[in-house]
């Protein structure tokens, strides 16, 4: 728990000062949900809105969180800092974990924004399910920064990073996107929650969490 | 006697590339080893094989006794302290915090006190609230040597800690490495500096092209043979 501790800290506090990946990830995923406006024709219904909405969303925070993950482990290249990562003596699941959850932390700020966003943009009501919608977005995130936490690892010691880590990740995030699309369209159409879908979710999120957790190890090898 | 480090025939291969080709090792505890060698003899591999930071393709190292599996695992990279070419400090964090996310990573007792008792070591106490990034190349340097000796480690690992600094600094940072090894520290110092070798080191090995083609033992190194075997090392072929 300590080492966890001190690596969301260090993160958080990082960002804070610098706030270099929330302010790219927020621009991004605000210009998504802007080009989604104009895109759409003109007369389109609230009800065919509100029917690709969770599509729609799910682009905007797949890449929004791409570009976060992106910047975590580029951060820690500054000065060489990964290899103080490495050196320490630590179990480096742990690692893992304050990374991911840092991410998780970050994302979920940006998450927040762009669904606000989103609403005033398409005029869409959804303070009724604010509380279903973030369950289903904290479950999908949780997905997304676990796997892509790990292949941001891998990717970051690579002249390809930034191509690499979404050609890696993407793939991976079918399940996660899946289950997300499909639960937030429900929710945000005022249905009941597909729990099959949560299902999915919550399985592939255990999945993920406890093969990064363990796979981390060798991630921070040269 | 007990050994600080202890290889035999280092090898290390990038592809078709031999970065290290059958190096052997043995330093005292305590005693100080210069590594000294032109530009791509192998020695910042070296360095980071020692440190734990990169696997070899072949050969045997034990350090403090331990062997490389255990490097390896999580406990016995404690006993390793590494001043890189990079400082490995967060720019946007301040020295302070720093280094107690440093002395958390290495489960100090006391990260805060630690770190405040190495500021003053450093001669970095007034510049303890001061972000990272606005340093200049010494105090980075000497922040980063505070960072290398939170835990307290046995066997201290430089790679060219001169580079970038003035004469003063670097005059100055060459005292403050005497001061850690009369203290019974063992170290590993990679340079091209053979003044600051022959005033710092026990003992040196001058690398080329992943061999050690010269040794030089003794208390006090005669910098006429160390220059001497640098020349030959820098005129050598692969």
């Amino acid at each position: 728990m300590r080492v966890i501790l001190a690596i969301l800290w260090k993160d958080l506090v990082s960002e804070w000062r610098a706030r270099e990946r929330l302010m790219a990830m927020l621009v991004f995923s605000l210009l998504v949900v802007v080009t989604f406006h104009f895109a759409l024709p003109a007369g389109t219904g609230r009800e065919q809105i509100q029917a690709n909405a969770g599509g729609l969303l799910w682009v905007a925070y797949v890449f929004a969180a791409l570009l976060g993950l992106n910047r975590s482990f580029a951060q820690e290249l500054e000065n060489d800092a990964l290899s103080g990562l490495a050196l320490a003596p630590v179990d480096r699941g742990a690692v893992f974990v304050g990374k991911a959850v840092a991410s998780f932390v970050l994302t979920s700020v940006v998450q927040a924004i762009v669904a606000f966003a989103f609403a005033i943009a398409f005029d869409l009501d959804w303070i009724g399910q604010a509380p279903r919608l973030a369950g289903i977005v904290a479950l999908g995130t949780l997905g997304i920064c676990s796997v892509g936490t790990l292949f941001a690892a891998m990717a970051v010691r690579t002249r390809f990073r930034e191509v690499l880590l979404p050609i890696l990740l993407l793939p991976a995030l079918f399940p996660v996107l899946a289950g997300c699309v499909r639960a937030t369209s429900e929710v945000l159409a005022g249905r009941a929650i597909p729990y099959d879908a949560v299902q999915l979710l919550i399985v592939v999120d255990g999945i993920y969490w406890v093969v990064s957790y363990l796979v981390f190890e060798y991630a921070l090898d040269e | 006697m007990t050994l600080a480090l202890h290889a035999r025939g280092l090898e290390k291969r990038f592809g078709a590339v031999a970065a290290l080709r059958g190096v052997d090792l043995e330093l005292e505890s305590g005693q100080c080893l210069a590594v000294l060698g032109p530009n791509g003899a192998g020695k910042s591999t070296l360095l980071r094989i020692l440190a734990g930071l990169a696997r070899p393709s072949a050969g045997q190292l034990r350090v403090a006794g331990r062997d490389q599996q255990a490097l390896r695992r999580g406990a016995a990279r404690a006993l390793v302290g590494y001043v890189g070419h990079a400082t490995l400090l967060y720019s946007e964090l301040t020295a302070h915090e720093n280094l107690v996310f440093t002395a958390r990573m290495q489960g100090v007792a006391e990260p805060g006190r630690r770190a405040t008792e190495l500021l003053e070591t450093q001669d970095l106490a007034h510049v303890a609230a001061r972000r990272v990034g606005t340093f200049s190349r010494g105090m980075s340097q000497r922040l980063s040597i505070a960072r290398a000796l939170v835990h307290d480690p046995e066997l201290l690992l430089f790679d060219e800690p001169f580079t970038g600094l003035d004469r003063g600094a670097a005059d100055a940072l060459a005292e403050r490495l005497a001061a850690l090894r009369d203290g019974e520290r063992s170290c590993v110092l990679v340079t091209h500096e053979l003044h600051q070798a022959s005033r710092l080191a026990s003992e040196a090995i001058v690398l080329a092209y992943g061999r050690v083609v010269a040794r030089a033992r003794g208390g006090s190194l005669e910098r006429a043979e160390l220059e001497a075997a640098y020349a030959r090392a820098a005129g050598a072929t692969p």
